[in-house]
């Protein structure tokens, strides 16, 4: 948990820095303002980030010392692996999204993650994969109808 | 304090048909969402808010309160008959629920869950509509001065109450800030972080970054646990003569589900705890105060009692803040007010002048739902048990689907869908990294008020902070949050120097 504190309070730290110093003074918009300039909460907001991790940084790598962990351990890509693909799998069927009606790809979303998580029994397959996009396809039908989409 | 015949027209409101399907259907969704080990409450609302849209806010909102309540009574029937609670917190339940149901008692399991969870819900939910009015009525009397110092209080007394490191608490605070910020500026009409991009015009929508952040990212999570916990089988309901509730037992365990209930509803009241809290508070009080607290944990109607009982009075309860003062306490307070907002409502106080009969036709569906959830929890046992055998590798697909159809339906297009997606990233970091998620996202939906409330506060005292002095309400929040900061921070030091296996 040190080290998970340590690395995690360093990214908010640079992500807070980000902010501070670049993000919010070129994008937090400006303008004459009684008080409350437009970039005065967000700023707050970055501040309390940086305070708060850099204090995490500072505390935790006070206690690695002490307990003498190393900052680093060994890196297991295939843990790594097994936490990313999902999110790798999600974001090529949003691209497909992109260029096709989510009804059509739907069926493969589905029955594609059930593959890869081991189902074997083709009813299922069809169960899983037709109820859903049905339910999708007739509220598209019915939105359109009523003029909502 | 509104006229009677307000009180009269909110409960036909509610017992009307088309009221009493809409929270049927909220609760018995619930009731599945909450038995499915790995969907949770805020994942099944995240889900249920874009279903939402086409009803009437009255409709919309007693739907997800019923949802919200159907989860937390059906979340029992996994931890009692699959040792796995469908919610956090119907953990403790598991303690006493399962060695109950291995020893051929789950119907008697359940069933004390069940009236336990109806009646903490129905005690708390009458709790708060004693409790929420009256705090309402004094609360439209706040002015901007109050309502940010009141404001900022709850911000900081849930960073460090809402679980884990206060310092991380404060940092997930800090972006819901940030992100809370971006759009268009009431005052300047300036632009704010929107990158160019039109539709953060009115800021991050609401809808991607809940269904982001707690639905989305929740099946990456239960994707990675998947692949370590294959092949959990529950216990089956038979038709034992043996296994059934009798009065006699049923009356033991009564002291306990009141005092279960008063617990959880104190937690519940204060912002931030959450029912997780609330349940292993009561858990723990009720096998103190036990003459024989031996037989916790082996089976003892008590235990379920306990935890349930304080489970679904937490929820009701921490509507107190949201309807007394607009400040959501809890993800499904938060997600609530989401909700609201889809819906054009403004909750909180004003709701009490403004719309008295929808504030009160709420708290009557509430009364409904708690009876409804009794029915279906009652007469669906045998259903419900036998879906705790839905194999989560068949619910993480369809919820993923759901969670991008979702956004399509709501006409956010591709740019929802990135936002979805760049959110479910956040989430996921926040869950691994035990960043506290209820901090970030009541941070994110309270900003706007507190930016007002701040901004008016300036521009009337003349950015005297002296004004203090002449508003001792406001003036005692902003102490009171000086004091919490500093006695979280110092609490935070005393729990590092004691987790130090070396330190002196």
């Amino acid at each position: 948990m040190l080290r998970i504190n340590f690395w995690s309070g360093l990214a908010v730290v640079a992500f807070s820095v980000t902010l501070l110093i670049w993000i919010i003074p070129t994008f937090g918009g400006g303008g004459f303002s009684f008080g409350l300039p437009p970039q005065l909460i967000a700023t707050i907001g970055a501040w309390i980030m940086l305070l708060s991790s850099g204090c995490l940084v500072i505390l935790s790598s006070v206690s690695l010392v002490r307990s003498k962990e190393p900052l680093l351990s060994g890196v297991n890509f295939s843990e790594i692996w097994h936490q990313v693909w999902p999110f790798l799998y999600v974001l090529l069927f949003i691209i497909l999204a992109i260029y096709l009606p989510l009804t059509w790809i739907a069926p493969l979303l589905i029955g594609g993650l059930l593959f890869i998580l081991g189902e074997q029994r083709w009813h299922i397959y069809l169960i899983c994969t037709l109820t859903p996009t049905a339910g999708l396809y007739i509220l598209t039908v019915y939105l359109m109808r009523i003029g909502v989409v | 304090m509104p006229e009677f015949s307000v009180f009269y027209s909110a409960f036909a409101t509610a017992l009307s048909w088309e009221s009493i399907t809409v929270i049927l259907g909220g609760v018995l969704l619930g009731y599945i969402v909450g038995v499915i080990p790995g969907l949770n409450r805020a994942v099944a609302i995240a889900i249920a808010i874009p279903l939402t849209f086409y009803m009437s806010p009255y409709a919309a909102i007693s739907f997800l309160i019923g949802l919200s309540k159907g989860t937390a009574a059906g979340s029992a029937v996994s931890a009692i008959l699959l040792n796995t609670p469908g919610e956090s917190s119907s953990a403790a339940t598991c303690l006493d629920g399962y060695p109950m149901a291995r020893d051929g008692r789950p119907r008697t399991a359940l069933k004390i869950g069940l009236l336990a969870s109806v009646i903490g819900d129905l005690l708390a939910t009458l709790l708060l509509i004693a409790v929420a009015i009256p705090f309402a009525s004094v609360a439209l009397k706040f002015g901007p001065y109050e309502l940010a110092a009141i404001l900022i209080f709850a911000l900081v007394f849930i960073a460090g109450m809402a679980g884990g490191s206060f310092l991380k608490g404060m940092a997930a605070g800090g972006l819901g800030i940030v992100l809370g910020t971006v759009g268009m500026d009431p005052e300047t009409g300036a632009m704010r972080l929107t990158f160019g991009y039109m539709e953060l015009m009115e800021g991050v929508p609401i809808l991607p970054l809940v269904i982001g952040t707690l639905a989305l990212s929740e099946m990456f999570v239960q994707l990675d646990e998947y692949r370590r916990n294959k092949g959990q089988s529950a216990i089956n309901l038979t038709d034992n003569q043996n296994d059934d509730l009798k009065w006699s037992e049923f009356k033991t365990t009564l002291p306990t589900i009141f005092k279960g209930t008063a617990i959880g509803a104190f937690v519940g009241a204060l912002p931030g705890l959450g029912p997780s809290v609330g349940s292993f508070m009561s858990y723990g009080a009720a096998k103190r105060s036990a003459k024989n607290p031996d037989t916790f944990g082996k089976g003892d109607p008590r235990g379920i009692a306990a935890s349930e009982s304080a489970d679904n009075a937490v929820i009701p309860a921490s509507y107190i803040p949201l309807f007394g003062l607009g400040i959501p306490g809890s993800v499904s307070a938060a997600l609530l007010v989401g909700a609201f907002m889809i819906h054009g409502i403004t909750v909180g106080p004003l709701m009490l002048r403004e719309q008295p009969e929808m504030l009160f036709s709420l708290f009557s569906g509430m009364i409904v739902a708690s009876l409804l959830m009794l029915a279906i929890g009652w007469y669906g046992l045998r259903i419900f048990a036998k879906i705790t055998n839905i194999p989560s590798h068949m619910v993480i697909p369809i919820v993923i689907f759901l969670c991008l159809a979702g956004i399509q339906v709501q006409g956010y297009g591709t740019f929802g869908l990135l936002v979805v997606f760049g959110f479910s990233i956040l989430g996921f970091f926040l869950k691994k990294f035990d960043y506290s998620f209820v901090t970030f996202l009541v941070a994110f939906i309270v900003t706007p008020m507190l930016e007002l409330n701040l901004r008016q506060s300036i521009i009337l005292s003349g950015s005297d902070v002296a004004i203090l002095l002449d508003r001792p309400i406001a003036a005692f929040f902003v102490v009171l949050t000086v004091i919490l900061l500093v006695r979280f921070a110092w609490t935070g030091i005393q729990q590092r120097k004691k987790s130090l296996p070396n330190a002196d």
